[in-house]
Formats: structure tokens, C-alpha cells, sequence
């Protein structure tokens, strides 16, 4: 016992919260390094980060660059062209749509409700899947019956259509949109993939040893079952994010949605107008955010794929 | 001597690419195969047996280098020919029976249609009943009820599954047909069982085998000669009695002493000391030398060549044992 | 099986009455009714409304409403359209149905197929530049924002090549003087092609007992034959111009569908793939000296097909709200469309009905695929 020395006992009595930090931080970093070796995840996250870019630039450029009666998303009108919507031009980087608002501007406020949108829609699924999954696969019997039960009925629902319906029922805006979207994907496959992981790690030695050793079962859920299920739900978040951008433009674009600015709504604007299929000079209204969406969509659907192959092992290449 | 020689493997090496570097798995391995005759090649895991088999077959995954060496089949140099008639000499000429026979029959198809796509590939005029009534035939040679042919793998046991592995590579009557550690996954009964069946039928076909394990009390019950492999080279092939009676390769010594003798005199097991190299970078000189017990200072600089020191028995050995001293 | 079937059936009706529950719930919740639209009209009086309520049944109390509608819907009746008031809803749906399903089934099994092969070759070539490019493709045209895809091909192959017909069912001014009426010709090609399908399936399984050599030839020639007759009967019949323009203007749904969702099967095949061509009997096969694309296909691929055909019978859904977008951007009367435009109109029987259809195709869908899967894999057997 004397050999103990003070600087194992004080590696022993390292609170374990910092443990725990080090070996996420180690994981992390192993991670990386293979998801690095992905070209298709790197581009997915150059693209993400583009997209951030123009996010932060849109307030930025509001309040010390742009005239906000003329270059406000929803509001703003340029009163010195006469024709609406104009052409792009010097003032008008990317011309202006028929209701006289600048498009470019449209474009960088699209940016951030798309992504706050997404990402809230992935969090609220990824809750819901990852707490029921880790519950079902760990207590089994009937709460387990009930959700999978439930899981394969929410499986087979088309969800626009689902949502067409809802959207009679509920006035959505971003956020409720973001929360019943997250909900229906959490509830369905997202729910039955993360059980199925759950119950493999249910019957690693690691979780034995924890409940040998006196853990309770929240314990066991919170500070084993569920980090470990942490890679999966991340993966499947970008999954949602590419969905939930996607339902909330094909909403806008039906007209369905009450909310004042996004790339679906231009778009739906521009075909309301009757300028969709006008003419290569017409061009600038739906180009811009058809593109946005589907770059956003891809490339989270990229970092996606790129995901599965480090979370997968059996994808690995040696 | 020449002509009753099936097959012959002339210093065959071969490489393996990895990111780390050029694994050494098979280094300047020779040895002949006479027809009718079984040859065993011994070895711990990852001593390039399999390896070998693979290089037979032309089988070898994408990163694998043949760098040189021939393998003739009836005076037909294998590694020389295009894809086409590789194709003709797999399993017509050289056939296998897997390591792996849980996962070696496909699992949705029937195990006869299995048995049938192999001599439909090889005897392209062959109707399905001629092909059907073939397998039945070949069924009870390996210890099958005829009637099983129409169940899907997953019914079949694991020493059904092996048996009709080996009914599938007696199917096309090969020349040569090699064992892969044939029965590792299956409990000892049936491991015996079936290793006396397969000894009988390739001694009556008169069919040349190849039979590759790690378990050295396997071998002596099918083995006409013996072939000990020690880190991708041939350390000693010599016939079985001479193999067992009078090892002249310390590590033949050893891995005779490494397993228990039920018949013999009580004498006390030698586990070998020290791990198999790493062949990414092999030892120099004899790739034994860091673990053998009988290391001369020549061991460590030069290979050692692979000679014939007795009739028929060669060995790869600076300071070999004494004749009689096993 | 027939027990299993039998459950699945039980539990779909149990499912779809739950499942009408809710909707009748959603929908009768939604502020107003169809009588608003009518609001700002000087010619309907609120007195008029008030009998237009009591007409539509509007004007009892939902659980009563609700009651009816499912004593109504076991006997097949589905109510009377609001909208296109008289029109029963049933009758709406049996026309815009097959249309729907046509639609999604040439672009469910196009795209299946499509991403099968192509997935396939992806994890055969893996690491080459054509894998990466193919992904990159892939995950775009997976991804892409469908409206707005399908309004560039319209723009461009319909409106500026005129390869196409830009949307719509079929080109009403030829159809004018026509003989006959539309779905005459539509229900006579659905069966055509019905039993091409039949005859091509009992031909491959006929010619299965022969000898490699001449399977393949047999198989070549009656392909022509049983492809080559119905073809020629259909272009000498007096109404061959019809189906023809019928199918022009199919065209560019389909691929429109079929591209947004073939990448789907194409990525998930290429990861299955992945995995069974490291399987030993892979290795097997090679070794009994089938050829690489035996190997390939016969193993390789039959095998990680059965992942993949789950995960065609998981995005079921999916494909369907596909086609729902799709219709909508081409006009093309389908379920799809009628529900967008009764959820709009508030015209609840019918969006009760299109949704109701929806679902059941949705559940039968799942039903079918799953009973196919017992077939495919010899492992499975349903108790």
C-alpha cells in the first residue's frame, strides 16, 4: 500500500466528470480523423459553413450596411425602379422580386430560418427517438410494445401529406412546423433504428459491470446507454435537418405556411406572380433559393453519409 | 518423378500492400504434389497457409502482389494465365473446401442448386435433371440423406453445412482439392467423422489434397507428407513419419512438443516463448531465429537455404537437430 | 402464411381506423367551413349559408358526423364532395387512384431498379472517380428541392426544346374528337401492362430448368416476343395515338419522380453491397469459377438486395409524398393533388377520402412488400 504514490492517488480522485471529458474529447478527435478521410463530408461542411456565413451576414449587413426600408426581406421596397421585379443590378445584387423586396436580402434571411429550422426540427427528433429508443430497448416489455407499435404505424405515413392535413389544423410558423416535423420523425424509423443500437449496447460487458457495481437504471441510461447511442442520433440529426428544410419549402411552396420569409415562400411567390416559367430573364426569382435549398439539404445529407461510414464500421475500407 | 507430379509450387512469394507497408506473407515457398498423394501444411494463424491456397486459386484479394514464383498444374503454369481460364482451372482443376463453411454456402439459394451452378459453370451443356441426379450421387459419398439437397443452408447443421461444402468441391471431380482448416468451427466428434470421410473419398477418387490447419494432431491422420510454415516460408516438408519421428527444424520440434502425446511417455509440455514476427518487417536472416532455442550467430544474418537433407525431407535450417533427437 | 397475412390484414384496419379517427379530429377542428368561402360573395346570404350547413350535415354535432362517416365508409360509401359537390367521393377517387398508382409504381420500380443497378456498380468499382461522381450526383438529385427540379425540366425539355408536354394528363384538344374517353384507354393500358408483367414472370420461371446455354437464348427471344406483340397490337389500333399521347405526357412525371428517389436505393445498395462482397461465399463463388459478373449479380448482389427491398418497403412513404409534390407541379390528377386541393377547399369529406386512400395504399404497400420478402429470403418464414 505504500508504494501508492500521490500522484496515482490524485489520478484517482480526478472528479469524474473530467474523465468522462477526456475520453469524449479523445473519441472526438478519433472521429475526425476519419471522417476526414471522406472528401464527400468535407464538401458537405464547406457548404454548411457557407451557409453559416450568409446567416450572420444578413443581421450584420441590416443594421450597418443595407436601408431596411428598401432591402427588408418582407417589408422593404425600392421605390426608385420602377418595374417590379427588376433585373439584377449594382443595388440589387441579385435583382428584386415582383413585390419590389430585394432578393439577395430574401436569400440571407431564408439562410437563417432554414437552418434554425432544421437544426430545431433534428433536436426535437433526436430527444424524442434517443430517450424512447434507450427506454424501450432497456425496459422492454410493454413500454417497448407500445412505441414500436406506434413506430410502425408513424413509418408508413407519407409526411407531406400528414402535414398538408395538419396544416388545415394548425397555423404553422417555423417553429411549431420545426416541432411537429422533429415529432413525426422521432416517433417513426428514427425511433426503431436507435432502439435496435440501444439494445446491442444493453448487453455490452460495460453496462453488466455498471449495474453489478450498484448503478440504478437512470444512471445506466444517462451516463452509459445514452452518450453511447450519441453518434448514431448525431448522424441521423443530419438526416432531419435535409427533411425538415425540405417539408418546410415544399409547404411554403403549396402556400400552406404562415410565416413571413423563407426560400419556399419566394419561390411560391415568384409562382404565384406567374414568373416561374416566364423566361431566362426571370431567372433570379427562383434560381437562388431552389438552389439554397437543395445545397442545404445536400449537404447535410452529406456530412450525413460521410457520418455513416465513421459510425459504421462495417463500411470501413480496412 | 517429374511427371507424377499433379502440382508444383516453385518459390512462391508473395506480398501484401497495406498503408503501413508491404507485409511479407508468403516468401520463396516451394513444394510438389504428387497425384493421389495429401500434403499438410502446418502453422500458426497468419503464417501465410491460407495465403498459399489463395495464390493457387488465383483468389487473392486486390492489394495482394504475386512478386515471383510458378505454380504448375499438370505442367500448366497458373499464375501465368488471364482470367478466362483461371475460371476453367478454378475448381475443375484445383477446388476448396473453406474455412469457413458456416458462410461459404450462400444463404438464398438451396444448398443442391448451389452444387448444380458449379457444374452448370464447368459443364455448360448440362440440364438441370443431369446436374440434380449428379448431386444426388455425390450426397451419400459425403454423408448426406440425397433428399437434403432442396433445404436452404440455414437448415442444415454445422457439420451438414461442412459436408455439403465438401460435396460441392468433389462436385467437378478436381485434381487437386484443398482443405482450409476444414473443420475448425465444429465440436470434435464430428471433426473426426468428417476428416475420415474426406481422407477416404480423396484416397479412392484418388484426387490430390492439400489439407491446411494449425492443430499438428489433426494433421498425421491425413497427411501423407508434411509442410511446417513459420512466418510466410517453408521451414521443413518432409513425409509424416519423418515430420513426427525425426523433426529436423527446431520449430517443428517445438510445435511437436507444444501439443500432448496421449500414447507416448509423460513428458512435460514446451510452450514456445515470444510471439510470431511482425511481417511488416520480418527478422533478418532465419525469420525463426528470435525464438529458437538452437540460434547460431549465421541465423541471424543469412536466410537459411531450403535443402534436402534426407531422402525426401527438406528443411530451412542452419543448425538443425540431430537425426533421431525428436 | 395465410394466418400471417390474415393478422397483417387485422391490424391494418386497426391501424386505419385509428388513423381516420385522428384525421376526422384534425380536420373537423380547423376554424371554419367550406360555407366561408362564400363569405365575401353579396349572393349568398347568411340565410343561405345557414342551409348550405344544414345541406352538407354541417350543422350536427362532430361525434354524430363522425359516427356516420365510419358507418358509411364500411358499407364503401364515402360521402359527396363538398367542392365538387354532387360528386360522390368515392366516385372522385376511383378516377384520380389508378392514376396515382400508375404513376408511383412505373417510378417506384424504375427507380428501384436504376438505383439497384447503379448501386451495385458503385461498391463493385469502389474508390474510382465514377464512385464519387455517382454519389455526388446521387445525393444532389436525392436532395433536391423536387417543385423545383421538375419546374427546370418542364422549363427546359417542355418549354424551350418542346420535346415534352409540360404537364397535364393528356393534350385535351386532341383528345376532343376522340373515339373513346380517357379512362377507357388508361384502364386498357394498366391491364396491358398487367399482363405483360404475368407473361414475363411465368416465362422466366418456365425456362429456369434448362441448361445455361439455352436459358439465355430462350429467355432473349420471348422477352422480344411477349415485349414486341402487345406493342405492335397497340400501334395499329385506332386508338394507339391516344395511349400514345397518353404515356408522352407520363414521361416527365416519371422521371422526374424517378430521379428525386432513385438515389435512395442506390446509396443504401452500394453500403449493403459493401458488406456481403466481404461474405464468404463470395469468396466461394469466385472460387468455383463463376465469372465476375456472376459472382456480381448472382451472389453478391441477390444478397444485399434483401436489406435494400426493406429499405425500398420503409420509404414507401416517402416515394408517396414524392409523387404528392410531383402531381402537384405537373397537374396531373392524382391523389395528390385532390388532397391539396380539398385541405384548401375545407372540403372534408374528400380530404377524409384522398387520405383515407392514401394510407391504404400506404398500408397495402407495406402489406404486399413484406409478403414478397418471404419469398426473396428463404430465411424468413412468417408464422
Amino acid at each position: 500500500m505504500a508504494e501508492i504514490t500521490k500522484s496515482q492517488l490524485s489520478g484517482l480522485t480526478e472528479p469524474i466528470w473530467r474523465i468522462r471529458l477526456r475520453l469524449l474529447r479523445r473519441s472526438f478527435i478519433e472521429n475526425w480523423r476519419l471522417f476526414r478521410e471522406y472528401p464527400i463530408g468535407m464538401i458537405g461542411l464547406g457548404i454548411i459553413a457557407v451557409f453559416g456565413l450568409m446567416a450572420v451576414a444578413h443581421p450584420i449587413l441590416m443594421e450597418y450596411v443595407w436601408e431596411p426600408r428598401v432591402y427588408d426581406p418582407v417589408i422593404g421596397y425600392d421605390i426608385s425602379i420602377l418595374a417590379h421585379p427588376s433585373q439584377p443590378s449594382s443595388t440589387h445584387i441579385l435583382g428584386t422580386d415582383p413585390l419590389g423586396r430585394d432578393v439577395l436580402s430574401q436569400l440571407l434571411y431564408g439562410t437563417r430560418f432554414g437552418f434554425s429550422l432544421g437544426i430545431s426540427a433534428a433536436l426535437v427528433s433526436v430527444i424524442v427517438s434517443t430517450s424512447i429508443g434507450a427506454l424501450s430497448a432497456y425496459y422492454g416489455g410493454i413500454v417497448d410494445v407500445f412505441f414500436m407499435r406506434l413506430a410502425d404505424v408513424v413509418i408508413m405515413l407519407p409526411f407531406i401529406a400528414i402535414l398538408i392535413v395538419l396544416s388545415a389544423l394548425i397555423e404553422f410558423n417555423g417553429l411549431s412546423l420545426a416541432l411537429v416535423y422533429g415529432i413525426l420523425v422521432g416517433f417513426g424509423g428514427q425511433t426503431i433504428v436507435i432502439k435496435s443500437q440501444a439494445l446491442s449496447i444493453k448487453v455490452k460487458p460495460y453496462i453488466e459491470a455498471a449495474r453489478a457495481a450498484g448503478g440504478s437504471d437512470g444512471h445506466i441510461i444517462f451516463t452509459h446507454l445514452i452518450p453511447n447511442l450519441m453518434p448514431l442520433s448525431f448522424l441521423y440529426m443530419m438526416f432531419t435537418v435535409t427533411g425538415a428544410v425540405f417539408a418546410e419549402a415544399a409547404l411554403s411552396f403549396f402556400g400552406l405556411l404562415n410565416i413571413r420569409m423563407s426560400w419556399g415562400i419566394m419561390i411560391n411567390t415568384a409562382q404565384a406572380a406567374g414568373y416561374l416559367l416566364a423566361g431566362p430573364e426571370y431567372l433570379h426569382l427562383m434560381l437562388p433559393a431552389g438552389l439554397a435549398i437543395t445545397m442545404l439539404c445536400s449537404s447535410f445529407y452529406m456530412v450525413g453519409r460521410a457520418l455513416d461510414e465513421v459510425v459504421n464500421p462495417r463500411l470501413r475500407q480496412r | 518423378m517429374k511427371d507424377k507430379n499433379i502440382l508444383s509450387v516453385q518459390n512462391l512469394t508473395m506480398h501484401y500492400r497495406t498503408r503501413k507497408g508491404d507485409v511479407s506473407a508468403v516468401d520463396d515457398v516451394s513444394f510438389d504434389l504428387a497425384r493421389g498423394q495429401s500434403l499438410g501444411l502446418v502453422g500458426e494463424s497468419g503464417c501465410g497457409k491460407t495465403s498459399i491456397a489463395f495464390s493457387l486459386l488465383r483468389l487473392l484479394p486486390e492489394n495482394a502482389q504475386l512478386l515471383s514464383g510458378n505454380v504448375y498444374l499438370d505442367g500448366c503454369d497458373v499464375l501465368a494465365l488471364d482470367e478466362k481460364e483461371v475460371r476453367k482451372i478454378r475448381w475443375r482443376g484445383i477446388s476448396m473446401v473453406f474455412q469457413a463453411a458456416m458462410n461459404a454456402l450462400d444463404p438464398v439459394y438451396r444448398v443442391g442448386d448451389q452444387i448444380i451452378e458449379a457444374l452448370q459453370t464447368h459443364f455448360r451443356g448440362l440440364s438441370e435433371a443431369e446436374a440434380r441426379e449428379r448431386v444426388r450421387e455425390l450426397f451419400p459419398l459425403v454423408g448426406l440423406d440425397p433428399g437434403l439437397m432442396d433445404r436452404y443452408p440455414h437448415e442444415f447443421s454445422g457439420g451438414m453445412r461442412q459436408r455439403a461444402i465438401i460435396a460441392m468441391a468433389l462436385s467437378c471431380e478436381p485434381r487437386v482439392i484443398i482443405a482450409d482448416e476444414p473443420t475448425t468451427a465444429l465440436d470434435v466428434i464430428v471433426q473426426d467423422r468428417i476428416l475420415g470421410e474426406l481422407r477416404a473419398i480423396q484416397q479412392k477418387m484418388d484426387m490430390s489434397m492439400i489439407y491446411i490447419t494449425h492443430d499438428i494432431a489433426v494433421i498425421a491422420e491425413v497427411s501423407d507428407r508434411i509442410g511446417v510454415m513459420y512466418a510466410g516460408r517453408m521451414a521443413e516438408l518432409a513425409s509424416a513419419v519423418d515430420v513426427f519421428e525425426k523433426p529436423l527444424h527446431p520449430y517443428t520440434h517445438a510445435l511437436m512438443n507444444a501439443f500432448p502425446s496421449i500414447e507416448g511417455e509423460k513428458q512435460e509440455l514446451k510452450a514456445l516463448p515470444g510471439e510470431p514476427p511482425d511481417l511488416l518487417s520480418p527478422p533478418s536472416g532465419c525469420r525463426f531465429h528470435p525464438r529458437c532455442s538452437r540460434t547460431i550467430e549465421k541465423c541471424m544474418g543469412l536466410q537459411p537455404p531450403f535443402e534436402e537433407m534426407g531422402a525426401g525431407h527438406f528443411v530451412a535450417c542452419w543448425n538443425p537437430l540431430e537425426v533421431g533427437n525428436g | 402464411m395465410g394466418n400471417y397475412i390474415l393478422r397483417r390484414l387485422f391490424q391494418i384496419i386497426l391501424t386505419l381506423v385509428i388513423f381516420q379517427t385522428l384525421l376526422f379530429l384534425i380536420l373537423d377542428a380547423q376554424p371554419g367551413d367550406i360555407t366561408l368561402q362564400y363569405l365575401t360573395d353579396p349572393r349568398v346570404t347568411p340565410e343561405i349559408r345557414d342551409q348550405m350547413r344544414i345541406a352538407l350535415g354541417l350543422n350536427k354535432p362532430p361525434i354524430e358526423r363522425y359516427l356516420q362517416w365510419l358507418r358509411n365508409f364500411t358499407t364503401g360509401n364515402l360521402g359527396i364532395s363538398f367542392s365538387h359537390y354532387p360528386r360522390p367521393v368515392l366516385d372522385i377517387i376511383l378516377e384520380r387512384a389508378p392514376r396515382t398508382i400508375v404513376l408511383f409504381l412505373t417510378s417506384t420500380l424504375v427507380s428501384f431498379f436504376v438505383g439497384f443497378v447503379l448501386g451495385k456498380q458503385l461498391a463493385w468499382r469502389r474508390g474510382g472517380s465514377f464512385e464519387y461522381s455517382m454519389t455526388m450526383v446521387g445525393v444532389v438529385l436525392y436532395t433536391i428541392f423536387t417543385p423545383w427540379f421538375a419546374l427546370i425540366l418542364i422549363y427546359l425539355l417542355g418549354l424551350r426544346l418542346g420535346w415534352l408536354p409540360v404537364g397535364k394528363f393528356l393534350d385535351p384538344i386532341l383528345w376532343r374528337d376522340a373515339p373513346v374517353d380517357a379512362n377507357y384507354v388508361f384502364a386498357r393500358l394498366g391491364f396491358t401492362g398487367f399482363v405483360l408483367g404475368v407473361l414475363v414472370a411465368f416465362m422466366w420461371l418456365s425456362t429456369a430448368g434448362l441448361s445455361p446455354v439455352r436459358r439465355r437464348s430462350l429467355r432473349i427471344v420471348g422477352l422480344l416476343v411477349i415485349i414486341g406483340t402487345p406493342l405492335g397490337l397497340w400501334a395499329l389500333s385506332d386508338v394507339g395515338y391516344l395511349a400514345g399521347d397518353m404515356l408522352e405526357h407520363m414521361i416527365l412525371p416519371v422521371a422526374v419522380a424517378t430521379l428525386v428517389s432513385f438515389a435512395g436505393t442506390m446509396l443504401m445498395m452500394r453500403n449493403t453491397m459493401l458488406e456481403t462482397l466481404r461474405e464468404d461465399f463470395v469468396m466461394a463463388s469466385r472460387a468455383k469459377g463463376l465469372s465476375e459478373a456472376e459472382v456480381r449479380d448472382k451472389h453478391a448482389a441477390r444478397n444485399a438486395f434483401l436489406p435494400v427491398f426493406t429499405n425500398l418497403i420503409i420509404s414507401i412513404p416517402f416515394v408517396l409524398s414524392g409523387g404528392i409534390i410531383t402531381e402537384t407541379v405537373f397537374s396531373w390528377p392524382g391523389m395528390g393533388l385532390t388532397l391539396l386541393q380539398a385541405v384548401q377547399n375545407e372540403d372534408i369529406p374528400l380530404a377524409m377520402g384522398a387520405m383515407t386512400c392514401v394510407g391504404v395504399l400506404a398500408l397495402f404497400a407495406h402489406l404486399f412488400a413484406d409478403v414478397t420478402y418471404a419469398f426473396l429470403d428463404p430465411r424468413i418464414r412468417y408464422q
